[in-house]
């Protein structure tokens, strides 16, 4: 919201008003996520193997954490990189 | 009793029959100590993300059980001492009670408790008191009202 209401981007987004992100966890209401599930962690770290922030996925805060717990674990297993050249 | 999940990754170079003496052991471990075995997953070989002690690959193994606290420390004993493991760890499963919905209810009952002491001691307090809940009720329909645009929205551009 906040970036919306700076006077210097207020016109820049009337013309191209940014899509709503949303948190996709919140949408398919998941509780818990599963550091086993590789292939739906793999979607928030991109190429360099970082954790992805809040502001580029739109993840909302509870599940932002159990995100990076669960990512977090899926690289002591080896599962995914700690770093990815 | 608590529930745990242990997620072990054995030598690559192993013969089928020392993985099946491996998972024997662990399985004995969890009985003797009258833990209660779930579920078993064996994903088998897999490529892993970084190599571990010079190896490429892993025979991946998780455990599903319920026991007390001296099963899983245990096991880490043994993983600890044998070569054969490369990497495991312990996870505990919280049992799924949602906090939100609890505090929901305890400050539910609590507004309802101030609202008659308030019409004893003042009038126009216990009037406000009263009519914070329909405020209250107007937001969430308002917030789910905003649920639904957004649900259909992202059906869309689905």
């Amino acid at each position: 919201m906040s970036r919306e209401e700076k006077p210097e981007k207020a016109q820049f987004r009337r013309f191209f008003p940014s899509k709503k992100k949303f948190c996709r966890f919140c949408q398919m209401n998941v509780r818990e996520i599963d550091y086993k599930n590789v292939d739906i962690l793999r979607r928030y770290i991109p190429e360099r193997g970082k954790i992805s922030p809040r502001r580029t996925t739109g993840t909302c805060s509870f599940h932002q954490r159990k995100l990076a717990q669960a990512i977090k674990r899926a690289r002591i297993m080896a599962l995914l990189p700690f770093i990815a050249d | 009793m608590r529930q745990y999940e242990t997620g072990v990754i054995l030598a690559p170079n192993l013969s089928e029959e020392e993985i099946d003496a491996q998972i024997k052991q662990m399985e004995e471990v969890i009985t003797s100590l009258q833990g209660n075995l779930r579920r078993e997953e064996r994903w088998g070989k897999r490529k892993l993300a970084y190599p571990i002690k010079k190896f490429t690959d892993g025979y991946y193994l998780f455990l599903h059980y319920e026991s007390g606290a001296n099963v899983p420390a245990e096991l880490e004993r043994r993983f600890k001492q044998s070569d054969q493991v490369l990497r495991y760890m312990t996870v505990k499963k919280e049992t799924t009670t949602s906090l939100r919905k609890k505090k929901k209810t305890e400050k539910e009952v609590e507004t309802e408790e101030r609202a008659p002491e308030a019409k004893e001691t003042e009038e126009a307090q216990a009037e406000k008191e009263v009519g914070r809940p329909e405020v209250r009720e107007k937001g969430k329909e308002r917030r789910k009202e905003d649920k639904e645009k957004e649900k259909e929205k992202s059906k869309e551009v689905v």
